[in-house]
C-alpha cells in the first residue's frame, strides 16, 4: 500500500498559517504536522528524524515547509534543511515565508508581462521602486526583480538606515544590486516615482501609498503593481482585478498600465498550489525558495 | 474536486485537548490542525489568515475549534472571531473550552429530563444549587439553568470569589437578562432546605453533599454529579446512577451520575462538530446551542 504523503510544516513563529495549512491540505498532503517556534539550530535535527523513519519510497511522500516571517531565516532554515539530507534518505523542502516568495513571485512575473505585451521592453532595461520595501513581501519582490536584472529602490516609509541596512542584507545574501532609500512625504515620493519604470507597491494593507496627484509627476511609468486587497488601495486608480488596465491618473506616461491585488493573489494562489504539489510528484527532492516560485510564476 | 475537511483547533492551553481531537476526527473533520497558547490579539489574524485561502464552497468544508480553560476568554475568542469574519469569506466557529459547555450542557438536559419523567415539572422557578460551582462545567450549568429560569446559586469555597463568578456569568454569558448569586460553601446547609437541584461540579474525588445533607433537603428533586472518581461528589449518587432514586433521600430526589452525563456530552460535542460540516451557513456554536443539541438527543431516544 502507498504510504500517506506526510507534511511537516516548520515555523519560527508561534503559530503556523491557517493559510499554508489550508494550502498544504488542498494540494493533495494527507497529513499536516505543524511544528511552531522551530529555531533554526532545531532544524537539521528535525530534518533528520523526518527522513530515517520511511524508507526509501517512503521519503517520496514525506516534505517540509519552512514558513515563518523572516525571509533571511527561511532561507538559514532551508539550506539547514538540506545540509541535514543523507542521500537516499531525501526530500523536498519548500520556504514561503509569509507567502512572500509567492506573492512576490506573482507580483514580479505580472509586471514582467505587462511589460512585454504593452511596452515591449523586459525588467532589464526598468528603474523600479518598492514602496512598503522593508516588508517581506516588499523584500522578496526587489529581490526577484534586481535579479532578473531590473534597477530597483526598496523605500521604507520612515527610515533610510533601515532601508539601507535591508538593502545591504540581501545583496550579500543573493547577489542582488538593491539600492535603499525613504519616503514619508507625497514630495519624497513623487521623486521617486518621477523617474520609475515600474511601481511596486507591497506596504501596509489597507493603506493608499501612491495618489493621483504623485502619478502625475511620473515621466516615464510603464507598469504599477499592487497587492493591498484591502481598501483603500496602495495605488490609486488600480482596481483589484485589473490585470493591465490604463492607469489613468498617470497622464504623463504614455500606456502606463496597473496590476491589482486579486490579479497577483491570483497567480499567487496557482503559485503556491503547483509548488505544493511539485513536492508530491517530483521523483527527485527538490529545495524550493523564491526563485523557483519566480520560474514557475514566469511559466504561468 | 472536493477538498478535505479541515478543523482549526485554537487552545489558549499548551495543549490541546486530546478528547476534542478524538471528537473532531470521529466527527468527520479530516485534519485538526492544533494551534497553542493562542491568545486573544491572534484571533483575527489567524480567523482571517485561514478563510483567505479555500473557495466559497471549500470554506464549508472549514472550521474553527476554540478550546482552553478559560469560559469567559473562549467566548470572547468567539465572538471576536465572528467578528473577524469577512463575507462570503466566513467559517463556523465553535467554542467549548475544557469541554464544559457540552458537559454542562449534557448534565442540564439530563436533569430537565428527570424533572419532567419524576415530577412532572420544569427547570423553570426551580431553585438549584452548583457546588463547586466556579468552574467552567459549574459556570455554564449554571448560566444555562438560569435561562431556562432556575434561580441559581453557585457555591464555592469562597464567598468572594463566587460573587465574582455569578456577577461574570450574569454579564458575560447572560448579557444582563439573568441573577445567579452566590454562596460559600460553609452555608450550604442552609441553602440545602430550598434547593430542588444540586449540581456537584468541584473537583474530582471530592465530597461535596454530604449523606447527612441529601437526607436534611426536604424538598431536593433531582441531583447531578460530573464527578466520576470516588468518593462520590454527592453522598448516594454513583457515576453509573441515571435517574435511580437517591438512598437516604428523605424527599424522594433522583441521581445523575458522571457517565449518564458523559453519554449526553459526547452526543452534544458530537453533533455540535457535525453541524459545522452540514451547515450550509455558518454557525457560532456555544454553551446554548449545546443545551439545545442535549435536549434534542434525549427528546429523540425517550
Amino acid at each position: 500500500m502507498e504510504k500517506r504523503s506526510i507534511l511537516h510544516m516548520l515555523d519560527p513563529m508561534p503559530h503556523n498559517s491557517p493559510f499554508d495549512i489550508n494550502m498544504a491540505m488542498d494540494a493533495g498532503f494527507d497529513v499536516l504536522m505543524p511544528y511552531s517556534n522551530v529555531k533554526l539550530e532545531s532544524v537539521h535535527g528535525l530534518v533528520q528524524d523526518a527522513i530515517f523513519s520511511r524508507g526509501p519510497s517512503g521519503v517520496k511522500r514525506t516534505g517540509i515547509f519552512i514558513g515563518g516571517r523572516n525571509l533571511g531565516l527561511a532561507m538559514d532554515m532551508l539550506e539547514s534543511a538540506k545540509k541535514a539530507m543523507v542521500p537516499p534518505f531525501e526530500v523536498s523542502v519548500f520556504a514561503d515565508p509569509s507567502g512572500a516568495f509567492t506573492t512576490a513571485a506573482a507580483l514580479v512575473a505580472c509586471v514582467e508581462k505587462q511589460l512585454q505585451e504593452k511596452h515591449g521592453i523586459g525588467l532589464k532595461d526598468c528603474h523600479g521602486v518598492v514602496f512598503g520595501g522593508t516588508g517581506s513581501v516588499g523584500i522578496a519582490t526587489g529581490v526577484i526583480a534586481s535579479l532578473a536584472g531590473a534597477d530597483i529602490t526598496l523605500t521604507d516609509h520612515l527610515s533610510v538606515d533601515t532601508a539601507l541596512a535591508v538593502a545591504n542584507e540581501y545583496n550579500n545574501r543573493f547577489g542582488c544590486k538593491l539600492k535603499g532609500t525613504y519616503a514619508s512625504s507625497e514630495a519624497d515620493k513623487a521623486r521617486l516615482v518621477a523617474h520609475a519604470d515600474i511601481l511596486f507597491c507591497t506596504a501596509k494593507a489597507g493603506v493608499q501609498v501612491i495618489n493621483a496627484d504623485i502619478l502625475d509627476d511620473a515621466k516615464q511609468l510603464k507598469v504599477a503593481g499592487d497587492v493591498n486587497a484591502v481598501p483603500p488601495l496602495g495605488i490609486e486608480g488600480i482596481k483589484r482585478n485589473d490585470m493591465g488596465a490604463p492607469l489613468i491618473h498617470a497622464v504623463h506616461s504614455k500606456g502606463a498600465v496597473g496590476i491589482g491585488a486579486l490579479a497577483v493573489g491570483n497567480v499567487k494562489y496557482q503559485l503556491q498550489s503547483i509548488l505544493l504539489k511539485l513536492m508530491l510528484e517530483t521523483d527527485k527532492p527538490l529545495y524550493l525558495d523564491f526563485r523557483d516560485a519566480f520560474n514557475k510564476a514566469r511559466e504561468l | 474536486m472536493e477538498k478535505p475537511y479541515i478543523l482549526h483547533m485554537l487552545t489558549t492551553a499548551k495543549n490541546l485537548s486530546p478528547f476534542d481531537v478524538n471528537m473532531a476526527m470521529d466527527a468527520g473533520w479530516v485534519s485538526a490542525v492544533p494551534y497553542i497558547n493562542v491568545e486573544l490579539g491572534e484571533i483575527q489574524g489567524l480567523v482571517q489568515d485561514a478563510i483567505f485561502s479555500r473557495s466559497k464552497a471549500n470554506l464549508k468544508r472549514t472550521a474553527i475549534f476554540i478550546g482552553g480553560r478559560d469560559t469567559k476568554l473562549a467566548m470572547d475568542m468567539l465572538r471576536l472571531a465572528q467578528q473577524s469574519m469577512v463575507p462570503p469569506f466566513e467559517v463556523s466557529v465553535f467554542a467549548d473550552p475544557s469541554g464544559a459547555f457540552t458537559t454542562a450542557a449534557g448534565m442540564m438536559a439530563a436533569v430537565e429530563r428527570e424533572l419532567a419523567d419524576k415530577f412532572k415539572t420544569t427547570l423553570a422557578g426551580k431553585t438549584m444549587l452548583a457546588l463547586g460551582g466556579t468552574g467552567p462545567v459549574g459556570q455554564a450549568a449554571a448560566v444555562i439553568a438560569a435561562k431556562a429560569g432556575a434561580q441559581v446559586r453557585i457555591v464555592g469555597r469562597q464567598l468572594e470569589k463566587a460573587q465574582l463568578i455569578a456577577d461574570m456569568c450574569n454579564n458575560e454569558f447572560g448579557e444582563g437578562n439573568i441573577t445567579i448569586s452566590a454562596g460559600a460553601d460553609a452555608d450550604k446547609a442552609e441553602y440545602i432546605k430550598t434547593a430542588d437541584i444540586v449540581v456537584a461540579t468541584g473537583a474530582a474525588g471530592i465530597e461535596l453533599l454530604s449523606a447527612e445533607l441529601v437526607a436534611s433537603a426536604p424538598q431536593l428533586k433531582v441531583a447531578a454529579d460530573v464527578n466520576a472518581v470516588p468518593p462520590a461528589g454527592i453522598a448516594g449518587v454513583d457515576a453509573f446512577h441515571n435517574g435511580a432514586a437517591i438512598a437516604g433521600s428523605t424527599s424522594g430526589a433522583v441521581g445523575i451520575g458522571a457517565l449518564a452525563i458523559g453519554n449526553i456530552k459526547y452526543q452534544a460535542q458530537n453533533q455540535l462538530l457535525k453541524q459545522m460540516i452540514t451547515t450550509d451557513k455558518p454557525v457560532y456554536l456555544h454553551f446554548e446551542h449545546a443545551f439545545e443539541v442535549a435536549r434534542a438527543y434525549i427528546k429523540s431516544i425517550s
